[in-house]
């Protein structure tokens, strides 16, 4: 790995803690200054039936009688050891309820991921080499569709589909190996859009290339100049979008945890924005900040190494390639 | 050795077929080839024969059916494209064949050298992983074995360091290194039949060279025929034993190269013979004449150009590079000066230092009595006015959503000239002086044709009166006969108004056509000036020299032409 990249690595490194730091902030901070101060208010709820010491009690355990700067170094340095806090609900360690939960998640929103990942793969392979009267044309129509429908929508037919009608997996049973694969395929479904769309669009830059020509005309067959040829540099772009469909699949996560009725961060989030429960809810928005920043450090991290055009350059003097090249025309180009 | 063995093998070891008994069966023959895309019929019946061991070449401008005639015979279409007719390979229709039965001749059989080698490698994988899809056709199980192929393959080549081509990317290597690779793997399964399609255009004129005598000799060496695509008709007379000359998809006229060479039949092919720079190189001389008078009788001085000892450095990766070294030269009045030399040689840095784009290092610049200031927009719009560019390629430089109209006036709006209604005049006028016809003043580029669009870029250069005007290899993008139309609209100019010319060009051939003086660049320095006769015709410097070889000549090409007799009885030895 050559110096330059190691120094590119390392600023990216320290850029992504800067944001997730200010993103963490940002949220306190709105969530401090808002008018009404939403603790409070929730505090001095007469349903929640707190008597005016509890509350004064309760507040001076949670800190929130002091400063906001020194609150705001409280939870930060609460943020960076990994303690968030305590929940209002249930009075358990934020971090602790989190925990319990993420895995399931986690394994709901990779196993979508796979599943988006291979079907906008044979998508796109179909796109290309199936033959016009097997209904290439119609192929090219599927990402549009997958996008349009709501993954509820596709949740409830693959439940009502695979688990009443034919009896695949068992409703009670969300943790069981066939749900959670049709729960990753009703997530995966509307991401696989989007994929599926950019490696179509690439492929059919790629594989009018003269290289795609040039690899035929040695003879190479169909799958193997898809595979060995056309598919990396079609998804070199790919790794953008999938870095910024994480927050989708986040998201999607939430909405496919409830209809198929498995306990995860969705529930989790359900539950707290019912009760109001600030802590965990801010936990929740920092966690997504970290798994994004993180998400789109690896695609930044991975470019350089995937495609060996990408130069990483610094401001230094080029020279013009072209009499009319413009002087800050740096296409193809990192600068860290 | 068992791997030199085998490079040196006869051609029998390829697995086509048996070798025929009787001779003359073509190895390749198309019968009646036609070739459209949904209705435009792009190639319409063209036959041809070429037979083992020779060389055939196809020629045509853009537009004129070669390269898809090229594409069809390897079944290489883009989707969409519909070939009919006979395609006829050692005796068997090939055309007819499934894909999956006519794969196998891919590469082994038929190989390809493509026309752009900068575009024709996968750019995110290296060379060695493509060429061992090459060696992947040699049925050689080891491994190791195969890499060795492909090393010794690359040497074959020529190319210097065959361990360090196979671990690069294609982008770490020059244009030329990347042609030696392409043709390295079409040749490596050594097939009976190499389809070369433009191999040289994208490379500068040394490299041309390199390479045309690279695929001449592996032709002779390993018993390959050839059928050779270009536009260039010197290539073709030098490099081909028959020739068959296409227009639009039709053929106007084939036959041996001697023949068509000598005695053009048709129209058109004689047209193509009068245009090629290399063939006449008087073409243009009585449109010259003024220019040189001017240098003889010394009224071109003051020169209208001087630069003296200019350098200009650029520091890449931490590394200087010296672009522009030392560079003096100085351009009479109403003279052409061409800059020559192959890319690298500081040419480009030289324009823009002229331009004003760039700010020497040290030294001077000296435009029409004014000293190029020091880089600030505002002075250097009086620059402009004096001294204007015309780009390279006309299919990028010109704002395609803008009218000609437009776009010719644009320079007046710019510097305030006249009244809207004068400036609507200077237009007509600058127009119809580069010949360009009123019905086409309110089209786009996109309704333009190359040389129409470059005529654009002409008019608009010469609105604002300029007395100096820098062509940055004006032609290059375009064909022959556009070309030379454009060079005689260039040289009208020139002598109806005195223009000053600084050409900039790799095309040797082109500069002794319209060039007055030239300095010879390499490595940002001038390593011999003079006038064009004196370059030309008594080059003192060996790189000179070089450069002026690398044209190619017909006259080599005929003297040539005894030699396939005398390969054709090899042939016959082999098969018998």
């Amino acid at each position: 790995m050559s110096k330059a990249y190691l120094n590119y690595a390392a600023k990216r490194l320290i850029q992504a803690a800067v944001v997730i730091l200010l993103a963490y902030v940002f949220t306190f901070v709105v969530v401090s200054i808002l008018p009404g101060d939403p603790i409070t208010n929730v505090l001095n709820n007469p349903q929640n039936g707190f008597t005016p010491d509890e509350i004064n009690e309760i507040i001076t355990a949670q800190g929130l009688d002091k400063p906001i700067p020194v609150q705001l170094w409280t939870a930060l340095s609460g943020f960076l050891t990994g303690d968030l806090g305590l929940s209002m609900r249930t009075n358990r360690p934020v971090a602790t309820l989190i925990a319990e939960v993420l895995p399931s998640t986690l394994v709901l929103a990779s196993a979508g991921l796979v599943v988006a990942l291979l079907l906008a793969a044979v998508i796109a392979y179909g796109t290309q080499f199936l033959p016009k009267r097997f209904g290439q044309g119609l192929l090219r129509g599927f990402p549009s569709l997958f996008l349009s429908v709501p993954n509820f929508v596709i949740g409830l037919v693959l439940i009502h589909l695979f688990g009443f009608q034919l009896g695949i997996f068992r409703v009670i049973e969300p943790n069981s190996f066939w749900a959670t694969l049709f729960a990753a395929v009703a997530l995966g479904i509307p991401i696989s859009a989007q994929i599926a769309e950019v490696l179509i669009a690439n492929l059919d830059h790629e594989s009018g290339q003269e290289y795609a020509a040039v690899a035929r005309g040695r003879g190479l067959g169909q799958m193997r100049l898809f595979t060995k040829h056309l598919l990396k540099p079609s998804s070199l772009p790919v790794i953008t979008v999938i870095a910024l469909t994480i927050g989708e699949l986040l998201g999607g996560s939430l909405i496919t945890e409830t209809v198929f009725g498995r306990t995860g961060l969705g529930s989790l989030v359900q539950r707290s924005v019912s009760s109001q429960d600030l802590p965990v809810l801010q936990a929740v928005v920092s966690l997504a900040a970290v798994v994004f920043v993180l998400v789109n450090l690896i695609a930044d991290l991975a470019y350089p190494l995937l495609d060996p055009r990408v130069k990483l350059i610094g401001p230094s003097a080029r020279r013009p390639a072209t009499a009319d090249e413009g002087f800050t025309d740096l296409s193809k180009a990192v600068t860290p | 050795m068992a791997t030199q063995d085998r490079l040196t093998a006869p051609i029998q070891s390829v697995k086509f077929g048996a070798p025929k008994p009787q001779l003359l069966v073509p190895l390749l023959r198309t019968e009646g080839l036609s070739v459209s895309y949904g209705p435009n019929q792009v190639v319409t019946d063209v036959s041809f024969d070429l037979n083992p061991g020779k060389s055939l070449a196809l020629i045509g401008e853009s537009g004129s059916g070669k390269s898809t005639i090229a594409r069809a015979v390897l079944r290489l279409l883009p989707s969409g494209g519909r070939a009919t007719g006979r395609v006829e390979f050692d005796g068997q229709d090939v055309l007819g064949l499934s894909e999956r039965r006519f794969r196998p001749l891919r590469g082994r059989v038929i190989g390809f050298v493509p026309q752009d080698p900068g575009n024709s490698l996968n750019p995110v994988r290296t060379i060695g992983v493509q060429a061992m899809e090459a060696a992947a056709l040699l049925d050689e199980p080891s491994k190791a074995i195969r890499k060795e192929l492909i090393l010794e393959t690359f040497a074959q080549v020529g190319l210097d360091n065959p361990r360090r081509v196979y671990d690069s990317y294609p982008h770490q290597l020059s244009g030329g290194m990347l042609q030696r690779v392409l043709i390295g793997l079409a040749v490596l399964p050594r097939p009976m039949l190499l389809v070369a399609d433009e191999p040289t255009s994208a490379l500068d004129v040394t490299i041309q060279k390199r390479i045309l005598d690279l695929l001449s000799r592996l032709q002779r060496d390993l018993d390959i025929s050839l059928l050779l695509i270009t536009h260039d008709l010197a290539i073709a007379a030098e490099r081909a034993d028959s020739l068959v000359v296409l227009k639009n998809g039709l053929v106007q006229e084939a036959g041996r190269t001697a023949a068509v060479f000598s005695s053009p039949k048709s129209a058109y092919a004689k047209k193509l013979h009068a245009d090629v720079p290399a063939l006449n190189p008087d073409r243009y001389a009585r449109l010259r004449d003024p220019g040189f008078r001017l240098l003889d009788t010394g009224a071109g001085k003051p020169p209208k150009i001087e630069v003296s000892a200019v350098t200009k450095r650029f520091s890449v990766d931490g590394k200087v590079l010296t672009a522009v070294d030392n560079l003096s030269f100085s351009v009479p009045a109403g003279t052409t000066h061409a800059l020559v030399g192959e890319s690298g040689s500081g040419k480009t840095t030289t324009i823009r230092l002229l331009l004003g784009l760039e700010e020497p290092d040290s030294g001077k610049i000296v435009v029409a009595g004014q000293q190029l200031p020091e880089r600030s927009s505002a002075s250097l719009r009086g620059v402009w006015r004096h001294l204007q560019l015309v780009y390279q390629n006309p299919f990028t430089s010109l704002d395609p959503t803008w009218k000609v109209e437009q776009l010719v006036r644009e320079p007046l709006d710019r510097f305030k000239i006249g009244t809207p209604g004068e400036r609507v005049e200077i237009v007509r006028e600058a127009l119809a002086n580069v010949g360009l016809g009123e019905h086409l003043f309110s089209r786009k580029p996109g309704a333009l044709s190359g040389g129409q669009r470059q005529r654009v870029a002409i008019a608009r250069s010469l609105v604002l009166k300029p007395d100096v005007i820098v062509l940055d290899e004006p032609t290059s993008a375009l064909d022959v006969s556009v070309q030379a139309d454009i060079v005689e609209v260039l040289l009208s100019l020139q002598a109806r108004f005195g223009l000053t010319y600084v050409f900039v060009s790799h095309d040797l051939a082109l500069v002794r056509q319209l060039a007055h003086t030239v300095s010879v660049m390499q490595r940002g320095r001038i390593v011999e000036h003079g006038t064009v006769s004196s370059i030309f015709d008594n080059p003192q410097q060996p790189y000179t020299r070089s450069l002026l070889d690398s044209i190619p000549s017909a006259a080599s090409g005929i003297a040539r032409l005894p030699q396939p007799r005398a390969r054709r009885i090899l042939t016959k030895e082999k098969i018998a």
